[in-house]
């Protein structure tokens, strides 16, 4: 038998950070439908925020009035969110995380995304822009 | 997100309420850097409402942290919950910050 489709949510934003709990929100509602537990939930929740934030601070350089597309992909035990902008493609190797040994502020939210997702992926798109997408899966049940 | 601070004695007590992230972590880092030109000691930063916290939250208490110390002051967190203990963690900052269960404890 073939697997079901996934629940499929679009949302389309401008790349303003007060939108930022909006992104959330929505992922959220992604948690809800794969039924994650609280840590797979949280972890969900700040990988997409820190992968929005990325794109209004990095594609888009602050400029706050550009869209951003999010598409989330859900079944049981599994998310999958494509985070889509149109702003200067970010070569990932320019943004990758710091050594965690050096305690100074930034460059902690790509180390987050890659301490948490199953998979993060950074391709140029058709806009020009970047495609980021993530895969979390629900750790497996504990062993008896 | 809501900060209230008070004082006691060279003490400064902030209690953060909501989200910390991109949009709120400047109002945070605005009011943080009072307290650090007054040189308050310690400085307490009461994280016990705060439901959510990213890097840039994450910074802007990195950046709090090196200034006390460049002062000779302390800065020390309390009431973090499993959530964003596990950040801390996460981003091995754990060893980095003073971490009491609560303002009471962070003010001893």
């Amino acid at each position: 038998m073939s697997e079901a489709a996934p629940d499929r949510i679009h949302v389309s934003l401008c790349s303003d950070p007060r939108y930022l709990p909006l992104v959330r929100a929505l992922a959220q509602q992604g948690a809800e439908l794969a039924g994650f537990g609280d840590e797979a939930r949280d972890t969900l929740l700040l990988a997409v925020s820190e992968a929005v934030s990325n794109v209004i601070r990095h594609a888009y350089r602050d400029r706050h009035d550009q869209p951003v597309d999010i598409d989330l992909r859900a079944r049981p035990g599994w998310v999958q969110v494509e985070v889509v902008d149109r702003g200067r493609f970010v070569d990932p190797s320019q943004i990758q995380s710091r050594p965690l040994d050096e305690i100074r502020p930034g460059g902690l939210g790509v180390h987050l995304m890659r301490a948490t997702m199953d998979s993060v992926e950074y391709r140029k798109n058709d806009f020009g822009g970047t495609t980021l997408t993530l895969v979390k899966r629900a750790a497996p049940p504990a062993l008896a | 997100m809501k900060i209230n601070r008070t004082s006691q004695g060279t003490a400064a007590i902030f209690t953060v309420e909501g989200q910390v992230d991109m949009h709120t972590s400047p109002d945070l880092r605005t009011q943080l850097r009072a307290a650090l030109q007054e040189k308050a000691t310690p400085v307490v930063v009461d994280l016990t409402a705060v439901a959510f916290i990213d890097s840039s939250g994450l910074a802007t208490l990195i950046e709090a942290l090196q200034a006390t110390n460049k002062y000779g002051g302390r800065l020390r967190l309390c009431g973090l919950s499993t959530s964003v203990q596990n950040l801390f963690r996460l981003s091995n900052l754990t060893s980095i910050f003073d971490i009491r269960a609560t303002s009471a404890d962070a003010l001893k």
